[in-house]
């Protein structure tokens, strides 16, 4: 519906002392088109993929992109980190974004395995599925 | 094998050629640090992690992060004496780095609410606390730009032997592992100065936003970690790409 | 020179070279080390070489520069053998006159003997010398009568005999001997040798090394440096022992830069002992190869740490490291190391020669043998003195030291180094030996001692060092580097006036954080020059604090200099004064403006009536 509830509350998860994150799920407008005989307008949700060879984990220099063990997805160790922002150049889908404030990057890591954007959405068309 | 010793009363196993520091962290036992990254070769510079060892009749007060476990050992990482001595070595980096928030905190939270000490006479990047965690980052990316200069009193961080290191890409690493985050760096729309070097960024080919420095994108793809035919685009402009893509599939 | 194939080889190389020298044969010992040389010793040297040929005598007498003698407070020395007659303070000038009276003529110059400065007697012979007497000289002793650029001379006198030994036994009852002599690193530690290498010899490994540590960092001291300038073959011999006994192949020897001339003579020693075969592939027959390679530090004081050194060796930053793993266990290249002292290896070929029971029996119960330390300061004789562990400090000083000069009284004496620590007159009666020394709150260190008198204020003292240390800091450490530098300032306070009551607690307390949390034996030995001279000199302390006064009148800011009525008006501090503030009528009572005195106290000096005061 492009209400944008999975960035806010994506934003709200991950935030860090009182500021609020950047989302790690964005919301793709994709203009308008005919469906059904309507016209509405077209969004795409697009998070991290957690691929199965992440260039972000490959690229990174001290092995701080790891695999969850139970929820699959790529999380960031913070304390191996050491800011090269190797991480954000190697994503070719721009999941991965090194905030240059606090000199981290952000990255989907699925909530722990709840994802906030998929329990806030309004309108239940987030899920996720193994 | 394993080895077991003892943590504040607690039985341990532990890996030969594992150091205190993580085998405590394990447990769930927190020392405090300030030189000390995981990712990162131990050097034992802050002298802050300090925990008492019991070895056989030896006893010592000794850096939990670079201090090997042995069999039968007894670590206490909380007496009246360690935290004496932290304390005291808190308040000579107070004094060396009064505006670093890391120190400060780390202090306050030891009773240090302000140092005795005057400022060192010689502290050319002020705030800095010498750990040499920037120089160790910037070895681990192979850069190899930054050294430890001088020694005693005079020791500070900076390119080796005075010279403009054309090693330094302007990744910007250093800055993210400093402690008290001293290392300045100025960035434009179109440039990224840091250690006295201004870098030119590659700017995104859709939008322009700033990505990188040029200097670390060649680096990167000398060294093969990026491909070579990397893409410059900024992460929006990559989520939009993507997000068409996915689009013209769905639609 | 062939190739030595093996021992029987070596003895009849030997027995060859002894006929050509036989022990009675006339000969002139010149010192040529360091502290003769800068005497003159080398002219000497060089005038007697004329008169020998102006005279024809250039046969009959042995003309050798050796290293040097100890006794660096009477130089040039010159030694007569057979007789071991000594002639100190030669001078050119002198020479002549010893070649036509003594060699010719057999007379004795008296005006060259060495006087009793407190009896006045005349000594003839050098072991006659109280200085002497009272030395037991074994690394030493072919000091005087070698000359350091001659293997031959080493091999007349029993040289590589040791190694001979060595070679014939197990690799681990070689170890064994040297354990059971007791001997102890000379280089600062006292760790017992034979441990550390049969710990270096059970590490598991394709290549071990053994490195021999010349970085003499202690200012002042010059035990090192003189036993490689005088008999490079003894370390050589050490080390090729100690390499055969632990299983090393190679060796490094790291030595100062600025120790040109020990660096030449090693490495002439390594070339002939390359030549004869008692260096490289196979050596003596006995399947044992052995090269060492020499390696020049860069002057820093924290390189002699032996961790610090193995950084340095292998062209990384000289910091130290965290120990275990010891180097005998993963030291150069991650390979097992064992690392001694200069003055250790040299005493292994004695041990080996004359066994382990001998050398034993020389020393306390837990300290054996002897050891070398450079006597410096405010004593009489000064130089280099070997004696035998268990030897109190009263006998270095009073009698080997001849006491203290000018009629002043003892104040202290410093023993081991820059982190050593100040002992007073009480422990005068102290026995020297490594574990004596560290429970009064100093310690052995590699040798260093200073002696000081009633003049010396240890505030002052404290504050040397002190300096020293924190330049020489390798910096790592916030305790070292950033606790140094305060506990200097704190100090630096206190001998300008400018501390308060709770100055003391401060340095005792950051002293103690040094001490106890500081990574290397630098940073946790630093602060021994401030605990002892607290200890035993803390009225010192709180007279500067509490009254404002440095008893001794040393620290400039908490003195000043006036002219009393004894002053009789003859201008000459007036005229001496650096800064010109010194004021008044030739003739008339002087005045000094306080103001601009810089407190350099030369008016004190020049003045001939005792008119100058210091308070
Ligand atoms: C700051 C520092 C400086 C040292 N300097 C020397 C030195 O100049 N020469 C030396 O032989 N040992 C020096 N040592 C001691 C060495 O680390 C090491 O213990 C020694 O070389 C071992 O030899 P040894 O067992 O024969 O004494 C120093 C130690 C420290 C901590
Ligand atoms: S920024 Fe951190 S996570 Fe990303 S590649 Fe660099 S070290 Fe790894
Ligand atoms: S910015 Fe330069 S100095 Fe800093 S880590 Fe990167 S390459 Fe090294
Ligand atoms: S600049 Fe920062 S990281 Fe580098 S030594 Fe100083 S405090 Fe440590
Ligand atoms: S104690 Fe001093 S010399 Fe030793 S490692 Fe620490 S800073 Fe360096």
């Amino acid at each position: 519906m492009g209400c944008r509830t999975c960035e806010l509350a994506c934003s709200f998860v991950h935030s860090r002392a009182g500021a609020l994150g950047r989302p790690r799920i964005r919301i793709h407008a994709q203009g308008r088109g005919l469906e059904a005989g309507v016209i509405k307008d077209r969004y795409l949700q697009l998070t991290c993929l957690q691929c199965a060879e992440a260039a972000c984990a490959k690229v990174c220099p001290t092995q701080a992109l790891v695999r969850d063990e139970t929820t699959r997805a790529i999380v960031l160790v913070a304390e191996r980190c050491i800011g090269c922002g190797l991480c954000e150049a190697a994503c070719p889908f721009g999941h991965m974004h090194f905030d240059r404030q606090i000199r981290l990057p952000l990255k989907c890591d699925l909530c722990g395995g709840s994802p906030a954007c998929a329990r806030f959405c309004p309108h239940h068309a987030l899920e996720i599925r193994p | 094998m394993s080895i077991r010793l003892w943590i504040d009363d607690r039985e341990v196993l532990a890996e030969p050629g594992e150091r205190i520091l993580e085998v405590a962290q394990r447990q769930g036992i927190s020392i405090p640090t300030l030189c000390h990254h995981p990712a990162l070769p131990v050097l034992g510079a802050c002298r802050v992690c300090l925990v008492e060892v019991q070895q056989g009749k030896r006893r010592e007060i000794t850096t939990a992060c670079n201090t090997l476990v042995q069999e039968g050992m007894r670590v206490a990482t909380d007496t009246a004496e360690v935290r004496g001595h932290r304390a005291m070595n808190l308040e000579l980096l107070r004094a060396r780095a009064p505006e670093a928030p890391a120190v400060r905190e780390l202090a306050t939270q030891l009773g240090v609410a302000r140092s005795r000490f005057r400022p060192p006479a010689q502290n050319p990047l002020p705030n800095c606390i010498l750990c040499e965690l920037c120089v160790r980052a910037c070895a681990h990316l192979g850069h190899h730009a930054l050294a430890a200069v001088g020694r005693g009193d005079k020791k500070r961080i900076g390119l080796p032997h005075n010279r403009p290191a054309e090693a330094c890409v302007g990744c910007g690493s250093c800055l993210s592992v400093c402690p008290t985050r001293c290392i300045l760096l100025k960035e434009t729309a179109t440039t990224r100065t840091i250690w006295g070097q201004t870098f030119e960024l590659v700017r995104c080919k859709s939008c322009g936003a700033p990505v990188m420095t040029e200097a670390q994108r060649a680096h990167a793809i000398r060294t093969k970690q990026l491909p070579e035919d990397h893409d410059d685009t900024c992460e929006l402009c990559k989520q939009s790409a993507a997000s068409q893509r996915l689009a013209s599939v769905v639609w | 020179m062939a190739r030595i194939a093996n021992a029987a080889a070596l003895a009849a190389y030997r027995k060859q070279q002894r006929a050509l020298r036989p022990a009675e044969r006339k000969a002139i010992a010149v010192c040529a080390g360091t502290g003769c040389k800068a005497f003159g010793g080398l002219e000497v040297f060089e005038a007697f070489r004329a008169a020998l040929d102006a005279h024809g005598l250039a046969k009959t007498w042995d003309l050798r520069a050796t290293g040097c003698h100890g006794f660096c407070e009477r130089g040039p020395l010159v030694l007569f053998f057979p007789e071991g007659r000594l002639y100190q303070r030669v001078k050119p000038e002198d020479v002549e006159e010893i070649v036509t009276r003594t060699l010719l003529g057999g007379e004795v110059l008296e005006r060259l003997l060495y006087q009793d400065p407190v009896t006045g007697a005349r000594h003839e012979k050098e072991h006659d010398i109280p200085f002497y007497r009272h030395q037991r000289r074994l690394v030493l002793a072919q000091n005087g009568q070698i000359d350091p650029t001659s293997l031959d001379d080493y091999l007349v006198l029993g040289g590589y005999g040791g190694l001979v030994k060595a070679l014939g036994m197990d690799p681990a009852a070689v170890v064994a001997e040297v354990k059971r002599a007791g001997l102890r690193g000379r280089g600062g530690a006292g760790f017992p040798t034979g441990v550390k290498w049969e710990i270096c010899r059970a590490a598991q490994a394709d290549q071990r090394y053994v490195i021999c540590n010349a970085d003499e960092g202690d200012p002042g001291a010059f035990m090192d440096r003189s036993v490689i300038e005088g008999n490079p073959h003894l370390v050589l011999e050490g080390m090729l022992i100690g390499a055969y006994a632990i299983g090393a192949s190679q060796g490094h020897v790291y030595i100062r830069q600025e120790y040109p001339l020990a660096v030449e003579r090693l490495e002439l020693a390594l070339a002939q002992a390359r030549a004869l075969g008692l260096l490289g592939q196979d050596i003596l027959g006995s399947g044992f190869s052995f090269d060492v390679h020499v390696s020049r530090g860069g002057g820093a004081f924290v390189c002699g740490e032996e961790s610090a050194m193995i950084a340095s060796l292998e062209g990384r930053r000289g910091v130290p490291r965290r120990r275990p793993p010891y180097p005998a266990a993963q030291g150069l290249h991650g390979k097992p190391t064992n690392i001694n002292n200069v003055e250790t290896w040299a005493t292994v070929p004695i041990i080996l020669e004359k066994g382990a029971d001998w050398f034993a029996a020389i020393g306390t119960a837990g300290s054996k043998g002897t050891k070398i330390f450079s006597l410096v300061g405010k004593v009489n004789n000064t130089g280099l003195v070997e004696v035998p562990m268990g030897i109190t400090l009263r006998e270095i000083v009073e009698v080997i030291g001849g006491g203290i000069p000018g009629g002043k009284a003892f104040k202290a004496v410093q023993t081991g180094g820059p982190s050593g620590g100040c002992l007073p007159a009480e422990k005068l009666d102290v026995a020297v030996d490594f574990d004596s020394l560290v429970r009064e709150g100093a310690m052995m260190g590699s040798g260093g001692m200073i002696v000081m008198d009633e003049d010396t204020c240890m505030v002052d003292v404290a504050r040397y060092f002190l300096g020293f240390l924190k330049f020489e800091s390798c910096g790592n450490c916030t305790s070292c580097r950033d606790g140094l530098e305060q506990l200097h300032a704190l100090v630096t306070d206190i001998a300008e006036g400018r501390a308060t009551s709770g100055t003391l607690d401060l340095l005792e307390e950051l002293a103690e954080t040094i001490r106890a949390t500081s990574l290397c034996a630098l940073g946790t030995t630093a602060v021994n020059p401030v605990q002892s001279t607290l200890r035993y000199f803390r009225h010192e302390y709180e007279a500067h604090i509490r009254d404002g006064r440095c008893p001794a009148k040393v620290c400039k800011a908490l003195i000043h200099f006036s002219i009393n009525d004894k002053c009789t008006g003859c201008t000459l501090c007036a005229k001496n004064c650096p800064q010109k503030c010194i004021t008044g009528e030739r003739k008339a009572l002087h005045v000094i403006d306080q103001a601009r005195c810089i407190k350099c106290g030369i008016c004190r000096d020049v003045c001939k009536f005792a008119a100058v005061d210091v308070q």
